[in-house]
């Protein structure tokens, strides 16, 4: 193959990967929204809804503000998007096998994870409106808080694979998963793809106490992209938690490839009962918990990592 | 080809962005459960515009503002309504008997299909003052950082805590903010995400005939079945609990709260209860609501605010001067802990007591008019809680982080038709 | 990759760059200015990881995210410029600039130029990256050992400042300037 042809049947690749992890996230919410609620669940307008309210949002046009920052409001979407392909990529699939396996995969990823703040804050900040634009501010303090022990609880990951490489990591669990290596990772890791992604108790930024803070102002196409950004970003989110902490492709009897769908399908599920069983943390309460709880956490399970290493 | 993606945007719950105007605000609450429709937070993210209600004198230019914020293409259902901004809409009218929610489903549809044409704006697309072309950058200014830009003030300079001088953003929220009542007008500065004054602009939502009267201001005037006042009770707080549980982000257990309110029997406190433990389990109580410090603490204790005021250390129910209430063993939930939580919790205890009290009254009445305890507080003609609680707002939410400040706004309860219907007591 | 897409990322890269470093000069806003130099520091970070530095280059655009946003916000803060889109003037002295401008882009330029251009090819990213490990726990290690501890220290110093209970008491007391003399504040 072309060069060329690689390229797009990569990209073409990530994208069908992250539409459908997206739609299973989506679907999941709906199904864990309704238990909980105690209603019926509507198997086939479950399905379709996705799909309709895809149609809705391209039927419906778009609004503006009064002097937004129009480059702006259309970068940060395609940003968060651009974020979550950029961490798919590095996703293995099979014993060496990803569509791109650099050196330092792990500093990719967390380059990625670093930018989500960039993206969210643009988001906020470009509409040039009020509640956007306390969103955005609010993510600068959740984004901040977070950084350290997502690296240090990444790190930890890296310490068995003497490498950076998220194939080597996954190589690394081939007999024990660093979910049992480093219990301590793991919910740390999830703590911080909540916060990520924004998602249930850590929907900081778009939450309900700003009847949707960044995407206020969004209408039309352009929240629908919003909303399947940070669909794809937990899905990215989920996919490589599974890869560094659930042994990614390892596992008996099913193929490598079924094993990451399952380990991202589980962790996914994780996310979508925490929309809905937890409360939105107070901001204030999070940045503590992150400097002052999860730091020391994630620095004692690195501690703890390199010391069985010894 | 188009039309098949039109009929298939068709088959999509219809988002609706509604105003609840007077006495209508559990109706709209209710359209939370319809299946077709969902409620949004944002005009921005409807499709159609619903207005439940008569809406007051003020809120008439508001609503049109709200009309001119949904994109293309729009349309609105006054729902026995007919405010006078929205008065050239061309909406579709809906009498106070019809369904809302089929209403609103053959509206969307025909929108979506393109059988209906979307609505235009109401209001001029005007800059607030004249700016154009004035300034290096043509913003309406001068300097460094241009003076009025596009005619606005710039924000102020303001102390925070550390000694510094930083903005100060003012922000107004309402009358139609989602989480806070519709009616309701705030100012507020902020520097970065803490309140640092408050000002309530507006508490209007109509008229007092169209708020219409609760079984509470009705025991002002005449004696009222217990039962009927305490089961009205525990659907009130279950009512608040819904709004309040969505506030935090819960919009499922939201849900159960609002479906526990239309379907709870008498006796039943047990199914409270439960509800109260799956409340306590999503770590609301831990991690989502705010602290109260005694000096705010000391304002509530003493301000009759009913589960506001027990909650912060108050004892006064006025349910203890009537003869009825005692012969029932009634004693008010008291001691439930510190913060807003405490507040949740006195609400939830409410609630199970109503519905054991309910239970046991039999076909008891009230003994005393004059005064009533709403879910609110005190009641007397002319001397409503929400009114009441409205003057500590500002006390209450200055220097409190945003979200902090709405979830202690929300602890308050506020019922503007309460207010209003109060009002209208006095003058008749 | 091939030599061609290499040049051609360069280009790309350096394009970007370029541009965006001046458009950190040419905008109206601080916020955008803060964006386009990080835009720049990208492309700058994307330049270091075709020369074979990886590592570096990736760190240098994972670290610039959160510096950037920091420095935007901060700045909007000072500047009672609500959100940063009021347009302002983002050049201050322009004469002084320009000639300190001309003079230390004459200078690094006559460096380049001057300096020998070493042929060595660029090493496997992999092994840079081990040097670099070697190196922080090597001969540097007194160096970065003492960075570390001093910036650990003003992260513990940043969050004691920032604590509910900061340094002018209970954050939910309000937000009210500090009396300028102490006793002032005891006797409020």
């Amino acid at each position: 193959m072309s060069p060329l042809l690689e390229v797009i049947a990569a990209a073409a690749a990530v994208a069908g990967l992250l539409a459908v992890g997206a739609l299973a996230l989506a679907i999941g919410d709906g199904v864990a929204g309704a238990v909980v609620a105690g209603r019926p669940i509507r198997v086939l307008p479950l399905l379709t809804a996705p799909v309709a309210r895809a149609m809705l949002a391209a039927r419906t046009g778009s609004t503006t503000t009064e002097r937004p920052d129009g480059a702006g409001r259309a970068v940060a979407p395609a940003l968060l998007a651009g974020l979550a392909a950029l961490a798919m990529v590095l996703l293995p699939l099979g014993p060496g096998v990803a569509l791109a396996d650099p050196d330092t995969g792990f500093v990719v990823y967390s380059a990625a994870v670093a930018f989500v703040m960039i993206a969210v804050f643009l988001h906020g900040w470009s509409p040039n409106s009020t509640l956007p634009l306390h969103g955005a501010y609010r993510f600068g303090a959740v984004a901040l808080s977070f950084q350290i022990p997502f690296l240090l609880a990444m790190l930890a990951t890296a310490l068995p694979a003497q490498s950076l490489s998220i194939v080597r990591i996954v190589e690394a669990q081939a007999g024990l998963w660093n979910v049992v290596r480093e219990p301590l990772g793991l919910p740390i890791y999830l703590v911080v793809g909540l916060a990520v992604g924004f998602w249930g108790p850590l929907n900081l930024p778009d939450g309900d106490d700003l009847a949707g803070g960044t995407s206020a102002e969004d209408a039309g196409w352009a929240r629908w992209l919003w909303q399947v950004a940070r669909l794809s970003m937990l899905v990215a989110v989920a996919a490589l938690g599974a890869a560094a902490f659930l042994g990614g492709y390892f596992g008996p009897i099913l193929p490598g490839p079924l094993w990451v769908a399952l380990k991202t399908g589980l962790l996914l599920a994780v996310m979508a009962g925490a929309q809905h069983l937890l409360a939105r943390v107070r901001i204030e309460r999070f940045v503590g918990v992150a400097w002052v709880l999860l730091v020391p956490l994630a620095l004692l399970n690195v501690f703890v990592s390199g010391a069985f290493l010894l | 080809m188009t039309s098949v993606f039109h009929r298939m945007a068709a088959a999509a719950d219809a988002p609706v962005f509604a105003l609840a105007g007077a006495g209508m605000r559990w109706a709209v609450q209710d359209l939370l459960l319809a299946d077709g429709i969902t409620l949004v937070d944002s005009p921005r993210a409807a499709s159609i515009l619903l207005v439940a209600g008569e809406l007051g004198p003020r809120l008439g230019e508001a609503a049109a503002r709200v009309h001119d914020a949904l994109p293309h293409p729009r349309a609105t259902v006054l729902w026995a309504s007919a405010p006078d901004g929205l008065a050239g809409a061309g909406a579709e009218r809906i009498g106070p008997d019809a369904d809302p929610v089929a209403a609103t489903r053959a509206v969307f549809r025909d929108l979506v299909l393109g059988g209906r044409p979307s609505e235009p704006a109401l209001l001029p697309d005007v800059d607030p003052a004249t700016w154009r072309g004035v300034g290096p950058y043509g913003q309406g200014g001068s300097g460094m950082t241009g003076g009025t830009p596009y005619g606005r003030p710039m924000a102020e300079l303001g102390p925070d805590r550390d000694g510094l001088r930083l903005d100060v953003l003012p922000t107004r929220l309402g009358p139609f903010f989602a989480p806070l009542p519709a009616g309701l007008e705030l100012d507020l500065r902020v520097s970065g995400d803490v309140v640092v004054e408050a000002r309530v602009t507006g508490s209007e939502v109509g008229t007092s005939e169209a708020a219409g009267g609760s079984a509470f201001v009705r025991a002002l005037t005449q004696p009222q079945s217990i039962a009927d006042l305490e089961m009205a009770r525990a659907r009130a707080h279950l009512r608040w609990a819904a709004e309040a549980l969505r506030l935090q982000g819960l919009r499922a257990i939201s849900l159960r709260a609002l479906e526990l309110a239309r379907t709870i029997a008498p006796g039943d406190s047990a199914a409270v209860g439960r509800f109260a433990t799956a409340v306590q389990r999503t770590g609301v109580y831990r991690w989502s609501l705010p602290n109260v410090d005694d000096r705010r603490r000391s304002l509530l204790a003493d301000a009759r605010l009913g589960p506001v005021s027990r909650a912060c250390g108050g004892v006064d129910d006025e349910r203890l001067a009537d003869p009825a209430y005692i012969a029932l063993g009634f004693a008010p939930i008291t001691d439930v802990g510190d913060g807003v939580a405490a507040v949740w919790r006195a609400r939830f205890g409410e609630a199970s007591q109503s519905v054991d009290l309910a239970s046991r009254a039999g076909s008891a009445v009230t003994t005393v008019t004059g005064t009533t305890e709403s879910p609110r507080g005190r009641i007397a003609l002319g001397d409503a809680p929400t009114a009441r609680a409205l003057e500590f707002v500002p006390a209450l939410v200055e220097g409190l982080e945003w979200g902090d400040a709405l979830a202690t706004i929300a602890a308050l309860d506020l019922d503007l038709d309460e207010m209003a219907a109060l009002a209208g007591v006095t003058a008749a | 990759m091939t030599g061609a897409l290499i040049d051609l990322s360069f280009a790309a890269f350096s394009l970007v760059a370029i541009v965006a470093g001046v458009r950190v000069f040419r905008t109206d806003s601080m916020v955008r200015a803060a964006f386009y130099l990080l835009a720049s520091f990208a492309a700058t970070g994307g330049i270091m990881v075709l020369l074979g530095a990886e590592f570096l280059g990736m760190v240098l655009i994972l670290m610039m995210a959160g510096e950037m946003l920091v420095m935007a916000i901060v700045m909007v803060m000072y500047m009672m410029n609500p959100a940063g889109l009021n347009p302002m003037v983002m050049v201050h002295q322009p004469r002084t600039a320009v000639v300190a401008g001309v003079i230390a882009f004459l200078a690094i330029a006559g460096v380049g130029l001057s300096g020998e251009v070493p042929s060595r090819p660029a090493p496997d990213p992999a092994a840079a990256t081990a040097e670099l490990g070697r190196e922080l726990l090597g001969n540097s290690m007194l160096v970065f050992q003492t960075a570390g501890v001093t910036l650990l220290a003003t992260m513990v110093g940043a969050i004691a400042i920032a604590a509910p209970r900061g340094r002018h008491g209970d954050a939910a007391e309000g937000s009210e300037e500090p009396g300028l003399q102490p006793d002032e504040e005891a006797s409020a």
